[in-house]
């Protein structure tokens, strides 16, 4: 007996060890090791069920895109070293940077940038996330090519790239929206397969980009081998490899405390508390310049259909509190989705005001009836803070504590009546409006969307900063008095500084691009 | 000797022939539950994944969500047969590729995590039946309260807080330091941690077990005869009442085996711990019903087959099984 | 030796009532938890205390002060009001889940062991197939299906933990129903119900009492390990298993006890009450355990 329960442990320890070992100890290449709270889903950019800042970011490390996205909104060179404007404002030109290369050696040229595009545009292939190129000329709203029509991209030469739109659009304008969605893919590597499997090669399991790092290996949902490319056009950092694991974000900012961490993703974020705790442990804890998060309260207008009553929500919240609690003194409260300190501005103020809640309340004949409140579990207290405050007006809620995916589903087929939302503010005045007042995502439920495309399409027509500002002030008024979402407040992040990697571009990383290329590591 | 295994023979089959219904409950429910769960996984190409309902049919059609549920468990069974666990909806991996991948770190940390707790309850147990109410008896008591009365996810980070941030001795993370097998200290030094959390959180239940087990076998007869023929106390609990309970104790570590797994989520969770509990917990969280009715079958298959083997151990170990009603 | 004896066998002619009451350590548990489930119904209302308030005045995260006694949480509300309040649903949730898997565990253990056949095969196959999985994972599926509610979790569990009590029952059985005074009973024409009841039931059910305390504290930490995954009790409730969450931040781990102390030495002092009366019972019932 005893020799049998023996033999039974020596075989758990040595079916254990030998599942995981074996392999030869090469010499010790200089890692840093990079944390991250979620899983990435797919290697393959646009074949992203999620279409997770997640997998972005992991993205931008394989694959290369046209510029780099500072948290300010000013824009440096990457795939391409600069950008102008062409016919009238319809076009734009990018100049490709001629030392580009993928990870096969294979130059990146302006054919790779148009065939990836002619590629993810095309109905048969099954790519996710092509709405991103429904601006372009060619496409229909969903970013599918239209039969017949010609497709906005074309290689003019083998380091020019021109992509036309729908609408005249500036190279600043296009590359802050769409920047973080359009990556170059190895098409060379594509051209004897159909569009329709695309998705099915093994190319992405083991995929080959032109981007700062190559891939090495994976277990997916878990931990993600890199190695830094040597030819990359900007340069390389002066480490060999890069490991991303994914750890609960519990255990963080502990993991960097304890060394066993040089950075995690996005951009180190913690909370004033944390920022102390991390203090104290000997971490340096920088603030971010710029706002980095727009909290927002996303409505129902069909289940809340009167204005009167979504004005008095408004008005019921205590943004002062709900942003206190929330940053901790690093937020301003907002009336508007204007991002503060950019180039457009908004006159509009917010007072909390509980009488003119409570009249505005009666005028909209609100019958009593119970809304849900939707958030994410991190969130939970912030929403019985909401709900107190609306509490006192007389407005009753329940709260619904739901994952982030299923909150904007269930925000999109109307299951919730207000869900709790945050975004990364961006520089242009249409950031927040222009993808979510139009017909394809209309996901505050408005009735009749005619009066915002009005301003929306004016505001993106229009050239000139002061004919888009007076459009923007008549929209911000619009959307003042029948209030589709609240805004509530902007909000600032502190950084904890990695002990070991100098040069890290911390804030930007809440655009998805991190300046992987500069880092350097301390005392090298 | 030919009756000997005709017996053991039918014995087998008799057993086997119970662990097909059960192996068919176990699919149906799996395929059931994760099906009627709330929102498919089209429901998370939402805001900001530039998704449109072109984008959803295609999808659904591609993964054969269309077709009707009693189809699909049927087709989902076929694939089981030949080991096809379908893809992933979030990588489009293979979901057996994935399992594979998680297989060795898992058995490794609920390995060595149910090995220390054994090591820990066996003695401790045995002693605290023997003298029932002495110091050995408290400190198994006290140890099956932190055990049944820790969360699990607070004996992570109060460890990872002591003996990774305070002290610095352990890492907080990961299986190896840099991102492969770099040496065994290396990964023993990862293991320690979580195999130590793991091995609280189930040492309470076994030294409990154990020590019932072990006062149970102390009033059987040949116990008494043992005590009887003028054998010493140490030599009664070392020869027998030892021996006796080592059966029961064995059944409660392997009926146990489900629970340490399920508590392993959480383990493998914080710890970023390649396993399978961390497979299972981004499954759940992305609703990537294949991933999870993969890996939930896997280990409720694996359980099953473990029985079984039990079961066998027990038939050649000791002939009373074989004859009686299994 | 002697007079050991002759106490214990005063003790074995006694009532179980009797034998409970006479056993010290079982009483103590059994009234700190009655003492408990007091003070979590009474002291709310007693001391006028609102869990949901948030008192923005006090702040957030407010250290223990006369006012706030455990201080506050994240949103101003007071830990002790949340701290008596979850321990209502905290203590509902262990005690009545605990309570439906015995509800479903007794009688299908019973029948299984005591009319064999079709029953046996098919509720023994039942708990194999429940057995086999962990059931944390279990116990996720549904409550995604159902919607994360007290109520909801409450019968989740319940539903669900039936299995080892059923088994317990059904071994027990098994041996029972052999015995020569069940064969005589049943030789007499007694009604199978009445057989159950009264001769088979008092004799198989003594190591569920230890068993059913076991599985209330476990209940309330798999609620915890649910709040942990993210599927916890509905906002803005509170229970003990979502306050201890606050553990998982790790400046609240290492600079404020007051806030994650209370409800863990709540739930630990729960679980040692209740074990204690399991124990407790277990031995008055069974005469042949003591000790």
């Amino acid at each position: 007996m005893r020799r049998l329960i023996a033999l039974l442990l020596a075989a758990a320890l040595t079916l254990g060890l030998t599942a995981c070992g074996g392999e030869e100890q090469a010499a010790e290449p200089v890692t840093v090791r990079y944390g991250l709270s979620n899983a990435w889903d797919s290697l393959m950019p646009y074949n992203s069920p999620s279409g997770s800042n997640y997998t972005r970011i992991i993205c931008d490390k394989i694959y290369d895109r046209l510029a780099y996205v500072h948290a300010d909104g000013t824009l440096d060179p990457r795939g391409a070293t600069g950008w102008e404007s062409a016919d009238d404002g319809m076009a734009v030109l990018f100049h490709l940077d001629e030392k580009a290369a993928f990870h096969d050696g294979t130059p990146v040229t302006a054919q790779h940038w148009a065939d990836t595009i002619s590629l993810i545009t095309d109905p048969n292939c099954p790519a996710l996330g092509r709405g991103t190129f429904s601006v372009l000329a060619g496409t229909d709203s969903n970013g599918c090519a239209l039969e017949g029509e010609r497709l906005g991209v074309e290689a003019v030469d083998e380091y020019t790239l021109k992509l036309t739109f729908k609408s005249p659009t500036t190279p600043e304008d296009f590359l802050l929206d769409k920047n973080r969605e359009l990556y170059v893919l190895p098409t060379h590597l594509l051209a004897d397969t159909d569009p329709a499997e695309v998705m099915e090669l093994d190319l992405w399991d083991a995929p080959v980009g032109s981007g700062p790092c190559k891939f090495v290996e994976e277990i997916p949902g878990s931990q993600l081998v890199l190695e830094v490319n040597q030819d990359y056009q900007l340069g390389c950092p002066d480490f060999d490899r890069l490991v991303v694991t994914v750890i609960d974000k519990s255990n963080l900012l502990p993991s960097l405390i304890s060394g066993d961490l040089d950075y995690y993703a996005f951009g180190g974020n913690v909370s004033v508390e944390d920022a102390e705790t991390a203090r104290a442990s000997g971490l340096e804890v920088a603030e971010g310049e710029v706002p980095n998060t727009f909290y927002e309260l996303m409505l129902n207008c069909q289940t809340i259909p009167s204005a009167q009553v979504r004005r008095a929500i408004d008005l019921a919240l205590d943004k002062e509190a709900l942003c206190l609690q929330s940053t901790q003194g690093l937020g301003e409260p907002t009336a508007t989705d204007v991002t503060p300190g950019a180039e457009y501005t908004c006159s509009l103020t917010w007072q909390r005001d509980v009488e003119g809640a409570r009249t505005l309340l009666e005028q909209g004949g609100y019958d009593g009836r119970t809304y849900s409140l939707a958030c994410t579990s991190n969130r939970s207290g912030l929403a019985a803070l909401m709900q107190q405050e609306l509490d006192e007006v007389g407005i009753n809620v329940t709260i619904e504590t739901v994952d982030s995916a299923a909150l904007f589903s269930g925000m999109a087929d109307g299951k919730y009546d207000m869900a709790i939302a945050s975004h990364t503010p961006g520089a242009l005045p249409l950031w927040f409006t222009a993808s979510r007042l139009s017909e394809s995502n209309n996901i505050f439920h408005i009735a009749d969307l005619e009066p915002y495309t009005y301003y929306i399409d004016q505001i993106s027509a229009s050239a000139g900063w002061e004919k888009r500002q007076v459009l923007l002030d008549k929209l911000q008024e619009l959307l003042a008095d029948q209030r589709p979402f609240i805004p509530l407040w902007f909000g600032r992040t502190l950084h904890v500084q990695s002990p070991t990697v100098d040069n890290i571009d911390y804030p930007s990383s809440s655009f998805s691009n991190e300046n992987i290329w500069a880092w350097r590591m301390k005392g090298a | 000797m030919q009756e000997e295994a005709n017996i053991m023979g039918r014995y087998l089959r008799r057993r086997l022939l119970t662990a097909i219904p059960v192996f068919f409950g176990i699919t149906i429910l799996v395929f059931c539950m994760l099906n009627l769960a709330q929102g498919s996984i089209l429901d998370l190409m939402g805001e900001g994944s530039g998704a449109t309902d072109a984008d959803r049919a295609a999808l659904a059609a591609s993964l054969g969500l269309d077709r009707p549920l009693p189809q699909r468990y049927l087709a989902w069974l076929g694939d089981l047969f030949r080991g096809d666990l379908g893809t992933s909806y979030a990588n489009g991996k293979q979901v057996t590729d994935l399992i594979a991948q998680r297989v060795g770190p898992s058995l490794l940390l609920t390995g060595t995590g149910v090995v220390l707790a054994v090591a820990i309850a066996l003695p401790l147990g045995v002693l605290a039946a023997w003298r029932p109410r002495s110091g050995w008896d408290r400190a198994a008591s006290a140890l099956s309260l932190v055990s049944f009365g820790v969360p699990g996810f607070f004996l992570c980070l109060a460890g990872i807080f002591l003996f990774s941030v305070t002290l610095g001795w352990l890492p907080a993370h990961g299986m190896y330091a840099a991102g492969r097998f770099a040496g065994l200290p290396d990964l023993l030094r990862h293991l320690i941690l979580p195999a130590g959390v793991v091995c609280l959180s189930s040492v309470g239940e076994l030294v409990k077990q154990t020590r019932a087990a072990c006062l149970e076998t102390l009033g059987e007869d040949y116990i008494r005869t043992a005590r009887a023929k003028g054998l010493t106390d140490r030599a009664v609990m070392v020869r027998h009442a030892f021996r006796g309970s080592l059966i029961p104790v064995l059944t409660t570590i392997l009926s146990h085996i489900p629970h340490i797994l399920g508590g392993s989520v959480v383990v493998e969770q914080i710890f970023g711990w390649p396993g399978m509990g961390s497979l299972l917990f981004s499954g759940i969280s992305g609703r990537d019903y294949a991933v999870v009715m993969g890996v939930t079958v896997v280990i409720a298959l694996a359980v099953l087959l473990t029985n079984l083997l039990l079961d066998l151990v027990y038939g050649l170990v000791d002939p009373r099984v074989r004859y009686g009603k299994g | 030796m002697e007079r050991g004896r002759a106490m214990e066998e005063k003790r074995l002619d006694r009532s179980p009532w009797a034998r409970f009451r006479a056993d010290r350590r079982a009483m103590v548990c059994l009234f700190v938890l009655c003492l408990e489930i007091l003070a979590v119904l009474l002291l709310p209302s007693l001391l006028g205390l609102e869990p949901n308030a948030s008192d923005l005045e006090a702040g957030f995260w407010a250290p223990p002060s006369a006012e706030h006694w455990l201080g506050t949480d994240d949103v101003g509300r007071d830990l002790l009001a949340r701290l008596l309040s979850g321990g209502q649903v905290s203590l509902f949730i262990g005690l009545s889940s605990a309570a439906i898997s015995a509800a479903l565990g007794v009688p299908l253990g019973l029948l299984a062991g005591y009319r064999r056949g079709g029953w046996e095969f098919w509720i023994m196959r039942l708990a194999d197939i429940f057995q086999t999985f962990p059931s944390i994972v279990l116990v996720l599926c549904l409550v995604t299906l159902v919607g994360p509610s007290a109520l909801n979790i409450v019968l989740v569990l319940g539903l669900l933990g039936w299995t080892g009590i059923a088994r317990l029952v059904y071994g027990n059985t098994l041996a029972v129903r052999e015995q020569e005074y069940v064969l005589a009973v049943r030789a007499l024409g007694a009604r199978t119900g009445t057989i159950l009841r009264r001769n088979v039931l008092p004799n198989v059910v003594s190591p569920v009492w230890c068993s059913i305390p076991l599985r209330a504290g476990r209940a309330i930490l798999s609620e915890s390990s649910l709040s942990f995954l993210g599927f916890g009790i509905r906002a803005p409730q509170a229970s003990w298993g979502s306050m201890i969450q606050y553990a998982s931040n790790l400046t609240v781990l290492t600079s404020r006890p007051w806030v994650w102390l209370p409800p863990g030495l709540c739930i630990i002092l729960t679980v040692l009450c209740l074990a204690g009366i399991g124990d407790g019972l277990r031995d008055a019932l069974d005469p042949r355990f003591h000790s």
